[in-house]
């Protein structure tokens, strides 16, 4: 509640020296790329337009279909892992909720495992066929 | 700071998102502006919430997070499996419905 | 309450039959059972209910036996569609068991909006039900048009969930609640600008869901584009499901700022009943037409949201009740068809006598002819309308309207009675056997039963 109470009573002069760092922050960053730009020296090839890749010649474009598989397990990634989301309410009212919210929990996760096995089964998850 | 900013703040986010899903034709934008639409709904219930020292409004940010992330990855599902078979994400080419 | 676990794990069951059962016949049979089973919970409920309201879940929903009623009706509805449709819903794809299963999700999100009391549980109701919905859409995957229509779904569908969530941010910073009967918003004076925005958020929202105009633009397509043993679930309980959640929720809050509100309501009304009509007019596909015709019966089915009150209760039962008959009947005989065009039904009387007359009392009743459940649902519209005090101007182009629906629905009947075809009308490959007929011919005597006892429903 700290952070608050600066909030609350500081004035808006108060707030001047973060002010003042970011403008000389934005205008370090500003003048060295530009000066780079200019004052360094310029050769043209066209290798320099090619994408660098830690020295290894790149095959191709990089945007190319890539196999399902991965979208599955990005989507299915995500899915599960949003659902940790509802753990953190559950964290903070661990001991009033007790054993009754402990078994909601319970009951929340094996729902979770349920979805798990049909993923599994479903062969969602194997690389090689 | 008054809550009238915050309302401000979101209500601007959320037309820019509407605008954004009306205006653009690629399928995943079009996605990602409804997302915007929904964070701004969020932010002003945060912004509520505090306002009303209410924690159930956070709660329901957390519901609208976990269904926006279903409703995504249903999306994305669909999109791929246009682009599998048009092989464009395009929405224009869902006039093709119309006789 | 009961409804709503019951559903969510048959659900499951039925998911998970997808990988532990490897008989398509041995799944449908289970889907079968389950909606039976829904059946059998819903009439408990309704046996268990009083008439005084029951909060659970902390206040998250509530019951009475007016919820118990119309979900009984709901889960009546379902288990015919699960009925006559089960044979076409295997053959839809490969993932047969998880259409079953998504049926039974979506049905969950149903019953959460016939019942809700929190603005939590209508947001999860709507997403619940809208879900599978856009599964479902594109569950024929070879089909381009069933792509199109799911993405096409889904984006205006998660489009409208945004305006959804503003509306019910912005009540929320008007009355401090969720809770749907706690924030009845008179009481305070002068509503906020806040809360009037929001109500006209819902407005829109829920006129999105529900396929009103001017939101109607994705129905034709969507449902002309999914397969069509789903196009009966969507178009008719989910879309019942919406209108007892868009009623409900103004009726428990908005009522006292009615004045305010119901100017765009009327608005809504006229234009989704114009635009529905007419339209269906120029369609050459039956079920396109059929499509169109959903968004004019959507027009009546908001009168209710007009009236909020007894007779309009009575009214969305019985409007509910026949229009998903009506629904599920027309396209059971649909789907049997080899060509969607109105000259596809040619002469479909002498071949199949048996499907053409519940298509046709099934058109009767959604074009609202007397002795069929339509036409006690749309007086009871109409009625309440006009104990509201609704202007009757509205009222009088209704029934203009309702005049327009009789042309095109008859140009099916005039199609299967009065016009010949060499050909047979139904797909050489359809199943079309005894318990489907069976099934058929109840349906039919149901929508006859409710044209001549309306109070069956409201009574039971």
């Amino acid at each position: 509640m700290i952070f608050l109470d600066i909030a609350v009573n500081s004035k808006p002069m108060d707030w001047f020296p973060i002010l003042l760092q970011l403008g000389i922050a934005v205008a370090f960053a500003a003048v060295m790329i530009g000066a780079t730009q200019l004052l360094g020296p310029k050769r043209k090839t066209s290798d320099k337009l090619v994408n660098f890749e830690s020295g290894i010649e790149n095959v191709g474009n990089a945007r190319q279909p890539m196999a399902i598989k991965y979208f599955l397990v990005a989507i299915l990634f995500v899915l599960f892992d949003v659902e940790v989301i509802f753990f953190y309410p559950y964290a903070v009212n661990f001991r009033s909720l007790g054993w009754d919210g402990f078994l909601e929990v319970l009951l929340f996760i094996t729902l979770f495992l349920v979805g798990f096995v049909y993923i599994i089964k479903k062969g969602a998850l194997q690389w090689e066929e | 700071m008054p809550i009238q900013y915050y309302l401000y703040l979101s209500l601007a986010l959320f037309c820019t998102g509407i605008i954004g899903a009306l205006m653009r034709r690629n399928a995943i934008v079009i996605l990602m502006c409804i997302e915007l639409m929904l964070n701004a709904v969020n932010l002003l219930l945060v912004a509520f919430s505090n306002h009303f020292n209410d924690a159930s409004a956070q709660i329901f940010v957390f519901f609208i997070m976990v269904v926006a992330a279903a409703e995504v990855s249903i999306g994305l599902a669909i999109i791929v499996l246009m682009y599998r078979r048009v092989h464009s994400i395009d929405i224009n080419i869902l006039n093709r419905l119309k006789n | 309450m009961n409804i709503i676990i019951a559903s969510a794990l048959l659900g499951v069951v039925l998911m998970l039959s997808g990988v532990f059962l490897n008989h398509a016949k041995g799944k449908r049979t289970l889907a079968i059972f389950a909606s039976i089973i829904l059946m059998v919970v819903a009439v408990v409920d309704v046996m268990q209910n009083t008439n005084n309201t029951i909060l659970h879940f902390n206040g998250l929903m509530a019951t009475n036996s007016f919820t118990a009623k119309l979900n009984a009706v709901i889960a009546f509805c379902s288990m015919l569609y699960i009925f006559l449709f089960s044979n076409e819903i295997s053959k839809v794809g490969l993932n047969d068991a998880e259409y079953f299963a998504l049926i039974f999700f979506a049905l969950t999100g149903v019953f959460i909006l016939t019942s809700y009391q929190n603005m939590f549980m209508l947001f999860l109701g709507i997403e619940i039900l809208s879900i599978p919905q856009y599964i479902l859409a594109g569950s024929d995957k070879r089909n381009v048009k069933s792509n199109e229509a799911s993405l096409k779904y889904f984006l205006m569908g998660a489009f409208s969930t945004g305006f959804l969530l503003m509306g019910i941010t912005l009540i929320y910073g008007a009355t401090g609640t969720f809770d749907v009967s706690k924030m009845a918003l008179m009481g305070s004076g002068e509503p906020s600008t806040i809360a009037l925005l929001g109500i006209l958020f819902l407005i829109v929202a829920l006129g999105f869901k529900a396929s009103a105009a001017p939101f109607h633009v994705w129905t034709p397509d969507v449902y002309d584009g999914s397969p069509t043993a789903f196009t009966p679930f969507m178009a008719s309980i989910a879309k019942v499901a919406i209108f007892a959640a868009f009623i409900h929720l103004f009726h428990a809050s908005f009522a006292g700022l009615a004045g305010r509100w119901h100017i765009i309501i009327i608005a809504i009304i006229v234009l989704t009943l114009l635009i529905g009509n007419v339209t269906a007019v120029y369609q050459q596909s039956v079920k396109r037409m059929l499509a169109y015709s959903s968004i004019a019966q959507a027009g009546f089915l908001l009168f209710a949201v007009y009236s909020l009150n007894e007779i309009s209760q009575k009214g969305i039962l019985l409007y509910g009740a026949s229009y998903m008959l009506a629904t599920m009947s027309i396209f059971a005989v649909l789907i049997k068809m080899k060509d969607y065009t109105f000259d596809g039904f040619n002469g479909l009387a002498k071949k199949q006598p048996v499907l053409a007359f519940a298509a046709a009392i099934a058109l009767f009743s959604l074009a609202g002819i007397p002795l069929t459940g339509g036409f006690f649902g749309k007086y009871y519209m109409l009625n309440g309308a006009m104990q509201n005090g609704m202007p009757i101007w509205v009222l009088i182009f209704a029934v203009l309207m309702a005049a327009i629906s009789v042309y095109y629905y008859f140009k099916v009947i005039q199609a299967m009675y009065f016009k010949t075809s060499i050909q047979d009308a139904t797909e050489p490959d359809a199943v079309i056997d005894v318990p489907f007929k069976v099934m058929l011919i109840i349906n039919t005597a149901l929508l006859i039963l409710l044209g001549i006892y309306p109070t069956i429903v409201t009574i039971f």
